[in-house]
């Protein structure tokens, strides 16, 4: 009962339901806009949003997600430019059906897909989550840990670039994380004995560095591309289409949920699955996959956002986030003083639900949103990057500074700017470095109490993880994670594989 | 089925790997060797963490640092070796493809920006800013910088200071005493 009342506190309040409503308003257009990401925009946002209440900051937040994973489908069927990672399986189909004229329907049925993916998406969270919270009681320190390397290395492994790079990039986090005071026994670690760096390296002027000050050095490259215009006719989609392919929808939420619910994997692996999920099982599309087929829609749409309810629930049962975008979410929930993880689902379970049903009204705001405005969104996507990448800038350095009033870490975001702008030069991934620098407190804290409590003896410690069933799977996981970007990997599959043709 | 060219991929965040895979980018080989030394510093800091409370065992404060800096140590040593056996690719160069002149103008605009906002304030530290930044890039004419720059700060500073009551320095600028007289008159006006 008080878990229904939670769950109707925003629509109770309109204060809040206008900040979910403004968030996802915002979210579909900085997820459409080329060169403006959500992860960029949530990391910016923390700052401002830090002074605030939890609720208020929260509904903000999840309104900007939820419409932002939606946002970048737009750009990738008019402008063949996902707006998000998510959204470049939307690209594939959604693109030539804008070339034949297709645009308003293309978006239409985007729209009413990325809901229904929403939707079930949520509905998975809403009853999944309390059971995995109470099987997450039983969780060791070492499987908390395995967890957390095992979430650093997918992230690693799964995003373009190679596992060697992702590795690099999540340990880098993980340093980063480590700086300052040891909170168990005060020793220094990587202070280079600067009374500054005692403290630690504020994530947030990290966030900010890698995704905002980066992206915009790199958009610096594109100041003089037009945007393309494109007519847009009939945007909402007749009620057959949406019925025609329901089935398809639900396989490919179904699809969603689950890649989004593993730890390290988020929306844009889930709509590449969907989309390939859809190519098998559409038998006779009436335009070929790659050509304009709307089955190459509905799938990538309800997958990317039937992963947000999934990657929510890793995230706060368990406290390890799915993607970059969670990796931040999380940070967001740790400034609010909240603490991700089995507990936040004891102590205070009314911030779950407060949690869902956020997300349920984000929904129906991005199917409003979505089907409406569609000059508007026009006119705004148009907008030129000479006085936006300035902007985005400009935004960087405030929201940097606005956290701990501090100059310094407006320094570190420049300087995590300027290293990620060459991270993204030579093909390293920023997710992992977000998400190491996240967890790594979890990992420090948990390896340290699990190997405390084997007497700071190894061969304990492993004879443990080998006697769990779970520690044992995480544990093989991440081998597995290692061996398969080795020769002998490839020299397995062939073995096998040959053996397969032959036959 | 359609490839997308990643260099089209100018709106998605997360990785956007540059240049082809099985070539060597400018100034590709700089920085991987620049990260295998700063892993090693890192490392070599990681093992003079001291355990202040006890032996340096495995449950040490310099446990986790160190696994994660020889991880990088490990990790940065293999790709120098991979990205030395790659023939650097000719189609680009250090100055037009990775580093463009805009990209570092930007960033001293950035540093310059760091140094002068406590000093010379929020307001107009943006302000010459965005009337250089927008200059740069759009190269239009003066009063069209000027007059976007100015309306986009002012809509900035309205939404930050009002709606998510951010503090930013001051500096030459009385703000506090501004915003104190539009609340005065508006007070004002609603006693009278």
């Amino acid at each position: 009962m008080t878990a229904l009342m939670d769950f109707f506190t925003v629509f109770m309040q309109p204060q809040l339901l206008l900040l979910v409503g403004l968030g996802t308003f915002a979210g579909v257009y900085v997820g459409a806009i080329p060169g403006l990401s959500v992860t960029m925009a949530v990391s910016i946002l923390i700052s401002f949003t830090f002074s605030w209440d939890v609720y208020p900051a929260i509904s903000l937040m999840i309104g900007i997600y939820m419409g932002g994973v939606y946002g970048g489908s737009r750009t990738a069927i008019l402008l063949n430019i996902p707006g998000a990672p998510s959204a470049i399986a939307t690209a594939l189909d959604g693109y030539p059906m804008a070339k034949r004229g297709e645009a308003g329907t293309a978006i239409g049925v985007t729209t009413v897909m990325s809901f229904i993916g929403g939707f079930v998406g949520i509905g998975v969270l809403a009853l999944a989550a309390p059971l995995v919270s109470d099987f997450a009681l039983k969780f060791q320190p070492r499987d908390y840990m395995l967890l957390a390397i095992l979430g650093i290395l997918l992230v690693g492994s799964l995003s373009q670039g190679s596992l060697v790079k992702g590795i690099f990039a999540g340990a880098l986090g993980i340093a980063i994380g480590a700086v300052g005071r040891d909170p168990l026994t005060f020793a220094e670690r990587f202070t280079f004995d600067f009374q500054l760096l005692e403290g630690g390296i504020s994530f947030i002027a990290v966030m900010i560095g890698m995704f905002g000050v980066s992206e915009a050095f790199l958009q610096l490259h594109h100041v003089n591309k037009d945007a393309v215009h494109q007519k847009i006719s009939r945007i909402v989609p007749s009620l057959v289409t949406v019925k025609k392919h329901l089935p398809l929808s639900l396989q490919t939420s179904t699809i969603g949920v689950i890649i989004g619910a593993l730890p390290g994997t988020g929306g844009d692996i889930a709509a590449l699955m969907a989309y390939d999920h859809a190519k098998r099982v559409t038998k006779n599309p009436e335009r070929p996959f790659g050509d304009g087929a709307i089955e190459g829609l509905v799938a990538p749409e309800t997958a990317n956002n039937a992963a947000v309810g999934g990657a929510f629930i890793p995230m706060m049962t368990l406290g390890i986030p799915g993607d970059a975008v969670t990796a931040i979410m999380i940070g967001a929930l740790f400034i609010h003083g909240l603490n991700p993880g089995p507990m936040l689902m004891i102590d205070q379970p009314g911030m779950f639900w407060f949690i869902v049903g956020c997300l349920v009204m984000a929904n129906i705001f991005m199917l409003i949103f979505g089907l409406t405005g569609i000059k508007l969104f026009t006119r705004i996507v148009e907008m030129p990057r000479s006085i936006l990448i300035p902007l985005i800038m400009l935004l960087s350095i405030v929201g940097a500074y606005a956290v701990n009033n501090s100059i310094t870490d407006v320094y570190w975001m420049l300087g995590f700017g300027v290293f990620g702008y060459f991270m993204r030069h030579y093909g390293y991934p920023l997710g992992p470095v977000i998400l190491g620098v996240i967890l790594s407190r979890l990992l420090d804290d948990n390896w340290r109490r699990a190997i405390i409590s084997e007497q700071e003896d190894l061969g304990r410690f492993f004879a443990g993880i080998f006697s769990s069933p779970l520690s044992l799977v995480l544990f093989v996981s991440v081998i597995l994670i290692f061996v398969s970007q080795t020769p002998l990997w490839s020299y397995g599959k062939r073995v096998i594989f040959g053996r397969a043709k032959k036959t | 089925m359609e490839q997308i060219d990643p260099k089209n991929h100018d709106g998605t965040s997360d990785t956007t790997p540059g240049g082809e895979f099985d070539k060597r980018r400018p100034g590709e080989l700089v920085f991987t060797v620049f990260l295998l030394i700063a892993g090693l510093a890192l490392l070599k800091s990681a093992y003079g963490i001291e355990n202040p409370f006890g032996p340096n065992g495995p449950s040490a404060p310099r446990a986790i640092p160190m696994a994660a800096t020889l991880a990088m140590v490990i990790s940065a040593a293999i790709l120098v070796v991979k990205t030395i056996k790659l023939p650097l690719d000719r189609a680009e160069t250090l100055a037009r493809d990775i580093l463009p002149i805009n990209v570092v103008v930007f960033a001293f605009f950035l540093t310059a920006y760091g140094v002068l906002l406590v000093p010379l304030g929020f307001l107009p530290t943006s302000a010459l800013f965005l009337i250089f930044g927008i200059k740069l890039l759009a190269k239009r004419n003066w009063r069209w910088t000027i007059g976007v720059s100015l309306t986009s700060l002012i809509v900035i500073w309205l939404i930050f200071r009002i709606v998510f009551s951010v503090l930013m320095p001051a500096g030459i600028v009385p703000e506090a005493e501004f915003i104190q007289f539009f609340r005065g008159l508006s007070g004002g006006g609603v006693n009278s």
